[in-house]
């Protein structure tokens, strides 16, 4: 678990962010439009005199959220079922994996999207739908995974000497499954940011003002060509956010 | 092999049916009122006549499971329901925006696929080459920066320091970026896929014999090895086709391309139910088409299977 504290760090970091910025994120002030960056304003403001590292970093706390849910509830919901599924057998086995089939016959993105469409969007609102989106395939995932590990020989010794089912699942199963469920999780997780960015990017009625960067990064499109800055930083806080996860959760 | 298919379709039609209510019943418990939205647009006297004349007129006072069951007969007749907030049938609206969103859909998956092959096969030509490190270094860059984003930094640079686009034009420029955009990141996973597949069959022992008969590298790998990395690459194609649509959402929206997710922004804000409610289901056709490619081309592939 060594190799997680990258992506912990940098979640704590998101969360922190969150707590406190140098100025309002919304604070508008017509006097200092797209001001250069100097010690008042160390990333410049933007079309309305914005701070831009307050908007990035509120941002960064919005993201955070994302992630967290994302990563509870998928591995909490995915994991718990597909497990499930693969002890229990049968017709309850049959159920989990019909109605996880369900889940992705439609996009992760597009049950998020339509879930935006209804609710509003808030990290919140976008956090639960992509996380009870992810559910879906990750019980699968954790359904294959639990049958290969149960057919292997050790778990039939056990099973042989009469160990209690729940030492057999905490013991036996759980360890063998569980570090790479949490790599698919972490994975998922950090590609949640992406998708995150790409509803606040669609927009879908939501207040564009929002300091969500991939809202940011719809309203400065507009300033593409007078002030570039202004769409470099949050597409590297975001890319630089979601290669951590990456490369800490490579499959 | 039709009895396979046969069941597979009943399958996918259950599975159709049962996404189509579950979205009915969530767009339905949407909070805001479609009536209220549309009093307040087009400027109607807020009567309780007018509330009611509306709400009869959508249907809207019938309880839940009759409306999904008049919904779900219309929509098999064609009749998608009328938009909230333009009072078109929402099949026209659709029609008129679906051949760009497919196209735009469609050609990405295959320029993905057209690209992923030879860069694939390349890349496990010469483990550790130009061509497996470039498609390494593109997976990592395109799964940690979203399309949208590597496409305004393409605008910055095409567009203003180049001056070789008109920005955000709805032109041809702007639909092939767009296609060029959304392929990149299918490019890179299947790359990966086919590579993995073409390297995994290389260590089988039919290979080896291939060889030992007097294939160059090259022709064993692509007589022998292909089809079944190329399996590997079909069953990888469902979740792209996923992401495809996904990543085309953002593109409609960047480059103004009227497609049908440009269509659902518009909508979205009058909360017309019908038209999200048409999304989610042409989305879910979208997968389960493209699903069933898949499924008949991997059955040519490996007959076994039937």
């Amino acid at each position: 678990m060594r190799r997680a504290l990258a992506p912990l760090l940098l979640l704590t970091l998101l969360f922190a962010c969150g707590l406190w910025q140098p100025w309002d994120p919304d604070a508008v002030n017509v006097l200092a439009r797209h001001a250069a960056p100097d010690i008042a304003h160390p990333l410049g403001t933007d079309h309305l005199g914005r701070d831009l590292l307050s908007r990035l970093m509120a941002g960064g706390f919005r993201t955070g959220i994302v992630i967290l849910a994302v990563g509870l509830l998928g591995l909490t919901g995915g994991a718990l079922l597909g497990t499930l599924a693969a002890v229990l057998g049968g017709w309850r086995e049959k159920l989990i994996l019909k109605a996880s089939q369900l889940f992705i016959m439609v996009p992760t993105l597009i049950v998020a999207l339509t879930a935006a469409a209804v609710f509003g969007l808030s990290p919140f609102s976008a956090g639960v739908a992509l996380g009870l989106a992810a559910i879906g395939p990750l019980a699968l995932f954790a359904h294959m995974l639990t049958k290969r590990v149960l057919c292997q020989p050790f778990i039939m010794a056990a099973d042989a000497i009469g160990v209690s089912s729940g030492t057999m699942l905490f013991r036996h199963l759980l360890p063998n499954t569980l570090p790479t469920l949490l790599t698919y999780v972490g994975n998922q997780s950090g590609a949640s940011a992406i998708a995150y960015a790409s509803l606040a990017f669609i927009g879908l009625g939501a207040d564009p003002s929002l300091p969500d960067w991939g809202g940011m990064l719809f309203e400065y499109r507009m300033f593409l060509f007078d002030n570039p800055m202004l769409i470099a930083w949050p597409a590297l806080a975001l890319g630089a956010t979601v290669f951590v996860f990456n490369r800490t959760f490579d499959r | 092999m039709v009895k396979r298919l046969g069941g597979w379709g009943l399958q996918t039609a259950a599975g159709l049916l049962a996404v189509s209510f579950v979205a009915f019943a969530i767009i339905a418990l949407m909070p805001a009122d479609p009536v209220a939205i549309a009093i307040r647009n087009w400027n109607l006297p807020a009567t309780d006549e007018t509330v009611a004349a509306l709400r009869h007129g959508w249907g809207l006072d019938r309880p839940l499971p009759v409306r999904y069951v008049q919904w779900l007969s219309g929509f098999v007749q064609g009749d998608w329901g009328r938009s909230f907030r333009t009072g078109e049938p929402v099949r026209l609206e659709f029609m008129k925006r679906l051949p760009l969103s497919l196209f735009l859909g469609l050609s990405s998956l295959c320029l993905a696929i057209a690209l992923a092959l030879p860069l694939g096969f390349a890349a496990a030509l010469k483990p550790g080459g130009i061509a497996d490190r470039f498609s390494r270094l593109l997976s990592v860059f395109t799964q940690s920066t979203p399309a949208f984003a590597t496409g305004l930094v393409l605008i910055w640079v095409l567009g203003a320091q180049l001056r070789w686009i008109r920005p955000f034009s709805n032109d041809g420029a702007s639909l092939t970026l767009a296609v060029m955009l959304v392929a990149l990141h299918s490019t890179a996973v299947l790359s990966r896929i086919y590579r993995q597949g073409l390297a995994a069959a290389m260590g089988q022992p039919w290979f080896i014999t291939a060889r030992a008969k007097g294939f160059s590298e090259r022709r064993a790998l692509w007589r022998h090895a292909h089809p079944s990395a190329f399996y590997a690459v079909l069953a990888a194609i469902h979740s792209e086709a996923g992401w495809v649509i996904g990543s085309a959402a953002a593109m409609e929206i960047l480059f103004g391309l009227p497609g049908i997710s440009q269509f659902l922004v518009q909508s979205i804000s009058a909360r017309d139910q019908m038209v999200l409610q048409a999304y989610v289901i042409v989305v879910a056709l979208w997968m389960a088409i493209v699903g069933l490619v898949a499924r008949l081309l991997s059955l040519r592939l490996e007959p076994r299977l039937s």
